[in-house]
């Protein structure tokens, strides 16, 4: 329960500082995705299914905050399945930082393909392959960048939030 | 004798009021002497007074440091607010010049959904007067239009989105007239339709209306052609534009609610660099036509 409100906080934060100073930023690429990363911090200390839904809703805020103008329910079924997958490696007993990258890489990859995936399913002009490129390179380097920073602290907090999980 | 001595001096001195000849003499022979002394005494004195004065400049130095730092961030501060007015006045500029009602606006957050859109969110909406399909400037020329409009913010698309399309009319001419395309991570686009026409690097192009004015109205400055790229054979030429915003800083922007009055033509250009075949009127005035209508059922035209 705490350990849900203390995600929900996080969430909302990213998704704020995401749109309000993140995207503001004249970065070299497309920047970071703060709330994928979020997500799949979450998910590596809570499980696939908490992931997939912490996802789901994560992806359902994105979709519905302004200024984003896509179909909804994209962002949704993308941070869900990341989400799913970093859940995935919950089980795993010795769990490196450089396993830690890969799954936050991995999450945000397979999050911005899926994405773009169903951006060609509803014709979505803005998909280009350039434009898949230059995201998946970008989202996944910053993620992965920024991973050793947020996945710990997120980590650390959700422990305090529930021992006993 | 010597009591008597002092008795004669102070009857004396008494009687004569004060001064003398002997106060004179005491000034002419000490004086200079006190003030030899006085020049090696004082920076020993004001030494041993300063050290017991330490506490109290060590808390005045604090204090100024302080001082000093605070002035400075309201320095700083004022150079940030000086930008936000330097725009916020090229704005009321252009809005001017050509007599538009905008709603002034700050955007308040961009959206990049994964790096593919490009939006942003400004603090006005459907409470200020906003609608969707109106047409977003800044200063500098054309934003983009509004999309989503809530009661007090609003999604705008900004030029740059590669669903953002808009039509587009060549400086100087009535004829030539296509459509700006943004392109996201590529460069903006101008398709010039027709053939009899050239499109030559350094053309200057501004928004042609769209019916009813919605989403777009005329005359609006959006960028000049960087690159012609070849299209052998085809009906249209295309070309690459710079446009004149920079549209991952654009901070003060208006929305375009109204336009009682018809702009001339080319009007709102800046001054050009080389001097155009047309007329280009240093003082823009308003053509004698009465106030444009918009039509009564606004339709979709080719470009949205």
């Amino acid at each position: 329960m705490r350990r849900s409100l203390l995600a929900t906080a996080v969430v909302v934060t990213a998704l704020m500082v995401q749109a309000v100073v993140v995207n503001r930023l004249q970065l070299l690429g497309t920047g970071p995705d703060l709330p994928v990363l979020v997500v799949v911090a979450f998910a590596l200390g809570a499980g696939p299914s908490y992931g997939a839904l912490l996802g789901f809703v994560t992806g359902l805020a994105a979709d519905v905050l302004p200024p984003a103008d896509h179909t909804l329910g994209r962002l949704a079924l993308a941070y869900a399945v990341a989400g799913y997958i970093a859940g995935l490696v919950e089980d795993v007993e010795e769990r490196s930082v450089l396993t830690t990258v890969a799954v936050v890489a991995v999450g945000s990859g397979v999050a911005v393909i899926l994405y773009a995936g169903v951006g060609g399913l509803v014709a979505d002009h803005r998909v280009t392959a350039n434009a898949v490129a230059h995201s998946l390179a970008s989202t996944v380097i910053y993620d992965v960048v920024l991973a050793p920073f947020v996945v710990p602290l997120i980590a650390l907090a959700a422990r305090r939030a529930e021992p006993a999980a | 004798m010597l009591l008597l001595t002092a008795f004669t001096l102070i009857t004396l001195d008494y009687r004569s009021g004060g001064g003398g000849p002997l106060r004179s003499i005491g000034n002419a022979v000490f004086g200079p002497v006190e003030r030899a002394a006085n020049a090696v005494a004082h920076p020993i004195g004001s030494f041993f007074s300063s050290l017991g004065n330490l506490n109290s400049y060590k808390s005045e130095n604090d204090r100024l440091k302080k001082e000093n730092a605070d002035l400075l961030r309201r320095l700083r501060l004022t150079a940030a607010d000086r930008a936000h007015l330097a725009a916020a006045e090229k704005l009321l500029h252009l809005a001017g010049q050509a007599q538009w009602k905008i709603v002034p606006a700050r955007v308040i957050s961009f959206g990049s959904s994964l790096g593919f859109e490009s939006t942003a969110t400004i603090d006005v909406g459907s409470r200020d007067g906003i609608e969707s399909n109106q047409t977003v400037i800044c200063g500098d020329g054309l934003v983009g239009k509004t999309l989503n409009v809530g009661p007090t913010t609003t999604t705008i698309l900004l030029g740059n989105d590669p669903d953002f399309t808009a039509g587009a009319r060549m400086e100087g001419t009535t004829q030539n007239i296509g459509h700006v395309d943004g392109g996201g991570r590529d460069p903006m686009t101008f398709t010039l339709l027709g053939t009899q026409a050239r499109l030559e690097v350094g053309d200057r192009l501004v928004t042609f209306a769209s019916e009813g004015e919605r989403p777009f109205i005329p005359e609006v400055p959006i960028g000049h052609i960087v690159r012609v790229q070849p299209t052998p054979g085809q009906l249209y030429s295309t070309g690459i534009v710079a446009p004149y915003v920079d549209f991952n800083s654009i901070d003060i922007v208006g929305v375009v609610v109204a336009t009682p009055r018809a702009v001339k033509r080319d009007s709102l250009l800046p001054p050009s660099p080389t001097p155009s075949p047309s007329v280009t009127s240093a003082s823009p005035s308003p053509s004698g036509s009465p106030s444009q209508s918009p039509s009564g059922s606004p339709s979709p035209t080719g470009s949205p």
